[in-house]
């Protein structure tokens, strides 16, 4: 279990991170979400090791983490960098030799990696000869090149086509199956997909953490009613009901009394009713009330 | 979960590509190649222009004259190796210089009232006209000695003038001297573009963002390590392809005789070479990571050009004593101290105060050098300078955003 207790950074006279706190489960895929500037990537890389916190730590398992372990996490930083004029072969080859592992076992993951992505007649092109979204793949393989412990990754699906998007994902969970996995997204859909806690970070802070689950039950349930062609502004008279949206034979409601198992029967007893249906709060809301 | 596995040994796989990375750059091939060539040039010119055998003809037209052409021809040989001279015998004066204009002759040697006249067309070969005059009167005076009955012998007795040296410089002056300026001229251009290079790869992982990925799998140190010493093996390399294409030469054109004198240098100027670029090249990597583009290589690399600068300005047009002084110190000793000892012998005392403030030096280098290296390397977004890296709070700082 990977864990940041009370991590703080300063630059010059700014808190970019202030106290942030959270834990990431072996085996849970954890989003790490919040607005440009909230503080992602500097809290990432002060989980790699690559930044220095101004206070608070970093544990692993309870313990303070090692330079050891740190080389162990699969890392995709914000800023992508490779060498642009290697060949895409031999530098994942290069960064699993960097990670220790032997010349032999380098290249079978390499292989298989570049195998995953379609990529294996491109291994010995330059990276500068790929697109945009191949040298991303790359990028995503050099993050799971050598023999994980964990995985940070900054923004993995920026600048991926759906389809790439998903056979990520599917590799994520391959990979990733009993890992600690924190990722950070812009992308709210892809996040709800994917996650199974969440972390969001406001102006430097931990302004919301936990499964997506139970962050979705704090929020007020709401209903959709839609009645058979009628009119559904009545809906506004009945007892226990509070309506938020009328639009023709729709309403969205919230029970402010009214049992929601009676629902139902309430509206049938006096229209003819196409579909009563539980509102899942969608997380981008959960994220806008949160952060404002 | 798997064991973390250990940092020993990464600074090789780094040095390694570096290396693979630089032996496939075109490049760097064509530039140590253009090195091998000039200096293989320069010993077959200098062997062509030195140990070409020559012959000259001078047309005579009396047979005095032939005979002190042949006489010359002795002389000419030692004041000059390998060279002849041979004697045209031509009908009459016209015929000497008409030869002589159309270049089959290269002087003639003519009877004149009171002696003999070299003519020449607008010149002669002053070896050839100093091996003229000195054989024309003996040739004459020996004919002279015979029909009056006087023993040569008797009267030149006591006339020889031989010369003496109390100072005398060692022997292949020109060779010594020459392979003296090789060696500072070669560890100029050597450690500058090795130099660049290391900056140069530095500079390049930063500027392509690599360096993130590489700090979180490695060690900042092996980094550096592994590219220090990547880059110096190639130096070295360089170095020893030289040295062997230059002793194929020199033996390919004959002129073996200057490897003796210059041997003992080449061997001290390995060992200086090895100390005098490790020492600098930690400098040359922490000049990378202080620029955050190529542009400011320029002026994050003056320093480790200066320390490069000054001797070779001091070997070119410093005095003895200065000389003398400037070869013990660090880095200018890689330059002047082969020289010195190809050029003559150095005491070992000085040898070996060179030695150690080298070591020194390199020692110190490498620690200031190093330390700026970790300071600077993840740090974006401009470039530094020394001081202000060396003040930097001892912790990776990022890119601000």
């Amino acid at each position: 279990m990977l864990e940041a207790t009370s991590l703080t950074r300063v630059f010059g006279d700014k808190r970019v991170v202030d106290a942030v706190s959270f834990r990431v489960e072996p085996g849970r895929i954890t989003g790490f979400v919040g607005a440009n500037g909230a503080g992602k990537t500097t809290t990432m890389r002060m989980l790699m090791g690559v930044l220095a916190p101004t206070s608070g730590t970093v544990s692993w398992d309870g313990e303070p983490i090692t330079v050891e372990r740190r080389r162990t996490f699969g890392y995709m930083p914000e800023e992508r960098g490779l060498y642009p004029r290697m060949k895409v072969g031999e530098q994942l080859v290069y960064f699993a030799r960097l990670h220790g592992m032997s010349t032999y076992d380098a290249g079978k993951r390499t292989a298989s990696l570049l195998e995953h992505f379609g990529l294996t007649d491109r291994a010995d092109d330059l990276l500068d000869d790929l697109s945009l979204g191949n040298q991303q793949r790359v990028q995503i393989a050099a993050a799971l090149i050598h023999r994980l412990t964990a995985l940070v990754l900054d923004e993995p699906f920026s600048g991926l086509d759906p389809l790439a998007v998903d056979s990520m994902t599917d590799l994520l969970r391959n990979e990733a199956a009993d890992l600690p996995l924190l990722f950070s997204s812009h992308q709210l859909d892809l996040v709800e997909r994917l996650c199974d806690d969440l972390i969001v970070l406001s102006a430097g802070r931990v302004v919301a953490s936990g499964a997506v689950e139970e962050l979705r039950e704090r929020g007020s349930e709401q209903y959709r009613v839609v009645l058979d062609g009628e009119d559904a502004a009545w809906l506004r008279d009945l007892d226990g009901v509070e309506v938020s949206d009328v639009d023709g034979s729709t309403a969205l409601l919230s029970l402010t009394g009214l049992p929601p198992a009676d629902l139902t029967a309430a509206v049938v007893a006096k229209s003819r009713v196409l579909e009563v249906a539980r509102v899942r709060q969608p997380l981008s809301e959960i994220f806008r009330e949160v952060t404002s | 979960m798997t064991n973390p596995t250990t940092t020993r040994g990464l600074w090789q796989v780094v040095a390694r590509r570096e290396m693979a990375t630089a032996l496939r750059s075109k490049s760097f091939l064509i530039s140590g190649a253009v090195l091998v060539v000039a200096i293989v040039a320069m010993i077959v010119v200098s062997g062509f222009l030195n140990g070409r055998p020559h012959d000259d003809t001078v047309a005579v037209v009396d047979g005095t004259g032939q005979r002190a052409v042949e006489a010359a021809s002795g002389i000419a040989d030692r004041l000059q190796e390998d060279t002849t001279v041979t004697a045209d015998r031509v009908a009459d004066r016209g015929a000497a210089e008409r030869a002589v204009r159309s270049g089959d002759a290269d002087a003639a040697l003519l009877p004149t009232r009171d002696g003999y006249e070299v003519v020449g067309d607008d010149d002669v070969d002053s070896t050839l006209a100093q091996a003229l005059q000195s054989a024309v009167p003996a040739t004459v005076l020996s004919a002279n000695a015979a029909d009056q009955d006087v023993d040569l012998a008797k009267l030149q007795a006591g006339t020889q003038t031989t010369q003496r040296l109390l100072d005398a410089g060692p022997e292949d002056e020109g060779v010594r001297t020459a392979a003296s300026y090789v060696f500072v001229v070669l560890f100029f251009v050597t450690a500058i573009g090795f130099g660049m290079q290391i900056a140069t790869s530095v500079t390049q992982e930063k500027e392509s963002r690599v360096v993130e990925i590489l700090a979180a799998a490695v060690p900042i140190r092996a980094l550096l390590w592994g590219k220090v010493l990547g880059w110096s093996v190639l130096a070295l390399a360089q170095v020893v392809v030289l040295g062997v294409a230059a002793t194929i030469a020199l033996v390919a054109t004959g002129q073996t005789g200057a490897l003796g004198p210059i041997a003992p240098a080449l061997g001290w100027y390995v060992v200086f070479f090895v100390l005098g670029f490790v020492a600098l090249s930690s400098l040359w990597a922490a000049a990378g990571s202080l620029a955050s583009r190529q542009q400011d290589l320029q002026s994050t690399t003056a320093p480790a050009q200066m320390l490069l600068f000054v001797p070779y300005i001091v070997a070119f047009v410093a005095g003895e004593g200065v000389k003398t002084v400037v070869s013990m110190l660090p880095i200018a000793s890689t330059m002047l101290m082969p020289g010195r000892l190809a050029e003559g012998s150095v005491p070992l005392w000085q040898l070996l105060v060179a030695l150690a403030l080298t070591v020194l030096a390199a020692v110190l280098l490498i620690r200031v050098g190093a330390r700026i290296y970790e300071r600077s390397l993840l740090r974006t977004g401009g470039k530094l300078g020394f001081g202000e890296a060396l003040r930097l709070s001892d912790e990776r700082e990022p890119a601000t955003r």
